[in-house]
């Protein structure tokens, strides 16, 4: 083992560390200040590993991390959003529930799985970092069942992921077994030559295996008709695991997903590809659909999530036709822009919940605009962002959609997005307009007027400044995709 | 390779006809009488005695679960001990920090009270059914402890 | 850099008058007076002077650009910041303007809540319309068509009338969705233009050669004629507008009415014809039919309605069917009957806006049949009812009257059917027109409603439309001469 690969270690390094020493923390001196401030200094210090330490690329450190400007890009999205979670979760459980310092150290651990995730090219990362992501997110689903005064329903939301998800890592395993006791190979790269080699590729075995590996993707992904559990468990689940779940959870899983699929070269199944098209209709219309009956912002934007990964599901479709560079690129500001606007949505939830009570039905906004003009012009910029205006990087989004879709020819599959985006408008501007409303009667307790802590300002601050700024002025940020695609 | 997939289907289709088989025999020609013992569990045998559910103490899945987590830790110790010349003093180093991480762990789960047989919340309970002579208070009516105060402190409740 | 500076000017504005809204009604305001009337000067310079700001036209291949501004944007893609104004553009960018001062004038004692980011809105929308009007990148366009939106559902969305809700939706919703039938069609075209030529860009002027024919481009054709039609608006998708416009403050129906239509106009004349000339031309006959259709039907329409806002609303409707005539006819009387309509029903429909808010923050109802007898209690607002009225008729000597005889005149040379029927729209108009001043300004006073005449502001604001419209009616030449190098250059033939 050289310094090279060290140096490339040096984030996983970095929040491994972070694991151990908030954990002995936690067992010497609970004290939730303390270990919430430890854990943000160590995805702080993790995330300030990008820019100080010039990392030696691309590399392979051992067989089962890969280190290339993709995985970097990915980490430090995973990095950021667990850093936002962590400043979100403290205002959200302190004095509302006890025993807070254990919901860190699992948060770190799901961070690390998601980062293995991400540097993921080998069968078997890919399915340590899925677990590991996933019995973390289970407790921290579940992490306030023993409140006294819980306001939603945690164990339920963790009992329905817990089975979904163990259903899912069987799917995979199944699907990972079919793959190597064919082709003999677990790396992605040297699935696609195996295949050739033996001429496998109209195997009836392989293609099963594959679509077992996409369901269990699609499970990860809440894609249509994999879906159930999302609105469940992003109510249920406390706001700031929500966040997590919205977001890193997703990103990793994305990561990873597109990576698999580019270089085993999964698009020359044809059932896989009907699949995937197959799939995309219905999230982007059932998404939108269900999303319109829902009271409820957590649901709403669980459904949002579904609606939104059909229309990235579209970029993964036409990769199987367009040069991988554009759909790495587009991938990753798709999920960089949802990322982001996630993150800004659910950190207004959380500034006016807390693990007593959380304000999420929509009536809760009514009037947010004069009782909390910041928060709501976050909110508004969100939604905003999500229903994909210009000015804000969700318009870049689905430009870099629209444009994928076009040159891949998918014209089912953009009627479906422009009909999702149509009905997608209209539960987006109907949170808006309650927004705007004139609020009933503001009372002193009004959770909206409270004092907000520094830290939630800066997660709101920064989200809607790189909302805007990737709305506004994507150069930057399409240069670093464009050079990280390269590499496809 | 072209996978056969014959033998598996007729192996398949084996079974579930044979089982099939088996219950439609079974159904068309027993005979069916309904008498009092019909439904017990051994028509000719002994009468069981109470529920077959036993209750397990909690903590004792708990305790359980610990000893296969760190019992499973062992087998990664075996793959490296059987490979020490050929890891050397990375493999060394390795598992160093693998057994130090254990460790924390460890120290944590005794710091947080895990391998007490008794939750936190069991043992200040039983504090406060402990009159100050050292008599356990029992209620009456109830027959459990009977409390002398509320504990005070946070604490999963 | 001119242009640039009118948008950036209001943007500024926009933010100073929300910042300052602690200060009270009074401040917001005056900062967004101020900030109008600076881009009223800069536009009055570039309008009559051009030299003694540094302004050279630029003459290209595609016409004569009195301010052409370029800038590097999103190279990627081959996007880039390319704002440019000939005549047509600055005439239209005069009556954003000027029609912004008039909606000013128009909220000033009516907005009361939240007055700054009332008028943070106005300005934002009145930027986006500036930038729709000199966009001459087709990303940088849509993105303007669709940031105007967003002030304007801001607007409807909180300052609305009862029905607010359902209307801002609908017209955010309505517009939303044609534009991203536009957004389609301009990726097609970017995509197609990148297969040819082997360079991605989303200039206007390289974009124009494309020699699109057959399906295909009448496919994308539609895509521009669909979100264009619907901000219009062409019949079927038409009714969005009487909604917001009768739910919308007065100010905003005034912005809407006067100044939102005609973008839509603009990206006609600007975009699809000549972005697409071929599948145009073969679509004509049946865009003229529309136009007809939405003269008439909408005429009828109006007719029955008894909400004052939603009867002006169905005749803007209708005017504006003269435009898409105008257009599609595609010869220079036509053409040139279009941009006058265009101009002169910015007035008039702002004037007739103005005046029915004002009757409904006056009376609290737009209901005519409560109405009656208005003219003894409110004589000059009558006389400037009358006054509006009769010029959105087509009254000669009005600007309006000018628009649509050339319209006709235009039309009449590609068909004489059409021609016939729309002509028949200017009776129809008469009729409607009449009933309501019948209605609301003669007759007795069933309710006995007693309110103060128009104040200072108002009146000052009407005076200025009024001799805006007398101008275009009585020398219209001034302005045609402005639009004739624009029309000119894109291929239409000046006798």
């Amino acid at each position: 083992m050289s310094t090279d690969v060290l140096i490339d270690l040096l984030q996983i390094i970095m929040l491994t560390l972070t694991t151990v020493v908030v954990m002995l923390v936690a067992g010497f001196k609970r004290e939730h200040g303390l270990v919430n401030v430890l854990t943000t200094a160590g995805l702080a210090a993790s995330l300030l590993v990008f820019v100080f330490v010039d990392p030696v690329l691309p590399l392979q450190a051992t067989e089962l991390l890969y280190f290339d400007e993709y995985s970097l890009f990915f980490s430090a999205l995973i990095t950021l959003g667990a850093l936002s979670v962590s400043i979100l979760a403290y205002p959200y459980f302190e004095s509302h529930n006890s025993h807070n310092e254990e919901f860190y150290i699992l948060l770190m651990t799901a961070t690390l799985g998601a980062v293995v995730l991400a540097c993921s090219t080998h069968f078997v990362s890919f399915f340590i970092g899925m677990e590991m992501l996933g019995v973390s997110l289970y407790a921290m689903i579940a992490y306030p069942v023993h409140a006294e005064k819980s306001a939603k329903f945690p164990l339920e939301a963790a009992l329905k992921y817990l089975i979904m998800s163990g259903l899912t890592s069987g799917l995979m395993l199944f699907g990972i077994a079919l793959i190597y006791a064919l082709t003999g190979t677990m790396f992605f790269n040297e699935i696609s030559p195996a295949i050739e080699a033996q001429d496998l590729a109209s195997s009836p075995v392989i293609i099963a295996a594959w679509l077992m590996i996409i369901s269990a993707v699609a499970f990860k992904l809440s894609l249509v008709p994999f879906h159930i559990w999302t609105p469940d468990v992003y109510e249920g689940a406390p706001v700031p695991v929500t966040a997590y779940l919205a977001t890193v959870s997703k990103a990793a899983m994305l990561a990873v997903t597109l990576r698999l699929l580019l270089i085993s070269d999964a698009f020359q199944y044809e059932a896989l590809m009907l699949v995937l098209t197959v799939m995309a209709a219905a999230s982007m219309l059932l998404g939108n659909l269900l999303a319109l009956l829902q009271s409820n912002v957590k649901r709403l934007m669980a459904y949002s999530s579904i609606a939104h990964l059909g229309y990235l599901l579209i970029v993964i479709i036409a990769a199987a036709s367009i040069p991988g560079i554009l759909s790495v690129e587009s991938m990753g500001f798709y999920v960089a822009a949802y990322f982001i606007m996630s993150l800004g949505g659910f950190a207004v939830i959380s500034a006016i919940s807390n693990s007593g009570k959380e304000l999420d039905m929509i009536s809760d906004y009514q009037g947010l605009f004069w009782r909390n003009p910041w928060l709501a012009s976050v909110m508004i910029t969100v939604l905003f962002s999500l229903a994909g205006i210009p000015l804000t990087a969700g318009f870049m989004g689905k430009f870099y959609v629209f444009t994928n879709g076009l040159q891949g020819s998918l014209w089912f599959l953009l009627t479906m997005l422009i009909i999702g985006s149509a009905i997608g408008l209209y539960y987006y501007l109907r949170i808006i307009y309650a927004i705007l409303q004139q609020p009933g009667k503001i009372s002193k307790q009004d959770p909206a007027m409270q004092a907000i802590p520094f830290g939630t300002h800066a997660v709101l601050g920064s989200m809607t400044a790189i909302i805007i700024y990737l709305g506004v002025y994507p150069m930057p940020m399409i240069n670093i995709l464009q050079s990280l695609a390269a590499a496809f | 390779m072209n996978v056969d997939l014959f033998p598996l289907v007729l192996y398949s289709v084996i079974v579930i006809v044979l089982i099939v088989a088996l219950t439609a025999v079974s159904h068309l020609l027993g005979q069916k009488r309904k008498d009092h013992a019909t439904d017990e569990v051994y028509e000719s045998g002994m009468l069981s005695v109470g529920s077959a559910q036993l209750k397990i103490s909690v903590p004792f899945y708990l305790t359980a679960i610990l000893f296969i987590i760190f019992d499973l830790e062992a087998v990664f110790l075996f793959a490296w001990a059987i490979s020490i010349r050929e890891t050397g003093w990375l493999g060394y180093a390795e598992v160093f920090i693998f057994i130090a991480i254990l460790i924390a762990g460890l120290v944590y789960l005794w710091r947080a009270g895990a391998l007490e047989w008794r939750s936190q919340r069991q043992r200040d309970d039983r504090l406060h059914t402990i009159g100050k002579s050292g008599v356990v208070n029992i209620d009456k009516k109830t027959g459990k402890a009977h409390k002398t105060e509320q504990p005070k402190q946070g604490g999963a409740h | 850099m001119i242009l640039v500076w009118l948008m950036l000017i209001l943007f500024a504005g926009g933010i100073g008058a929300w910042l300052s809204e602690s200060r009270g009604v009074g401040v917001p305001r005056v900062i967004a007076l101020v900030a109008v009337l600076l881009d009223l000067a800069l536009v009055i310079f570039m309008l009559l002077a051009p030299e003694s700001i540094g302004l050279t036209p630029v003459a290209s291949e595609q016409g004569e650009w009195l301010v052409l501004f370029q800038a590097d944007w999103i190279p990627r893609f081959g996007i880039s910041f390319i704002f440019g104004a000939d005549g047509f553009s600055l005439l239209l960018i005069a009556l954003t303007v000027f029609l912004g001062l008039i909606s000013l004038g128009s909220a000033w004692h009516e907005i009361k809540e939240r007055s700054g980011f009332f008028y943070f809105n106005l300005l934002w929308t009145l930027a986006g319309v500036i930038g729709v009007f000199t966009a001459l990148d087709l990303f940088l366009f849509f993105f303007f068509w669709e940031v105007m939106l967003i002030p304007m559902y801001f607007i409807i969305a909180i300052w609305g009338h009862e029905n607010k809700e359902y209307a801002a939706m609908k017209f955010f919703i309505f517009t939303q969705v044609s534009g991203l039938l536009m957004l389609l069609s301009i990726l097609m075209l970017v995509f197609l233009n990148y297969e040819a030529t082997e360079v991605i860009t989303f200039s206007y002027f390289d974009l124009l050669d494309n020699n699109l024919s057959g399906v295909l481009g009448m496919l994308l054709m539609l895509g521009f004629f669909i979100a264009f039609a619907t901000k219009l608006p062409v019949v079927p998708i038409h009714n969005w507008l009487p909604d917001a416009h009768s739910q919308a403050p007065t100010a905003g129906s005034v912005i809407l009415a006067g100044i939102l239509l005609k973008t839509g106009a603009y990206g006609l004349i600007r975009f699809t014809v000549p972005l697409f000339p071929e599948p145009s031309m073969a679509f004509a006959p049946i865009a003229m039919t529309l136009g007809v259709v939405s003269i008439l039907y909408t005429a009828k329409v109006a007719f029955a309605q008894n909400d004052l806002k939603r009867l002006i609303a169905y005749t803007s409707v209708s005017h504006m069917g003269f435009v898409v005539l105008g257009v599609y006819a595609w010869n220079a009387q036509a053409l040139q009957g279009a941009v006058m309509t265009m101009l002169a029903h910015g007035f008039s429909a702002a004037a007739l806006f103005m005046l029915a808010g004002g009757l409904q923050h006056r009376i609290h109802t737009r209901d005519m049949d409560k109405m009656g007898g208005f003219w003894g209690v409110a004589p000059k607002m009558s006389f400037m009812a009358l006054f509006f009225t009769v010029a959105a008729v087509g009254m000669p000597g009005l600007g309006n009257f000018v628009g649509e005889f050339l319209v006709l005149l235009g039309s009449f040379q590609v068909s004489i059917t059409t021609t016939a029927f729309a002509a028949l729209g200017l009776v129809v108009a008469a009729v409607y027109s009449l009933i309501v001043i019948q209605k609301v300004f003669h007759g007795e006073n069933k309710n006995n409603y007693q309110f103060d005449d128009l104040t200072f502001i108002e009146m000052a604001c009407f005076a200025l439309m009024m001799v805006g419209l007398l101008w275009m009616g009585l020398y219209p030449q001034s302005m045609l001469d402005m639009a004739e190098p624009t029309l000119r250059s894109l291929g239409v033939a000046f006798p």
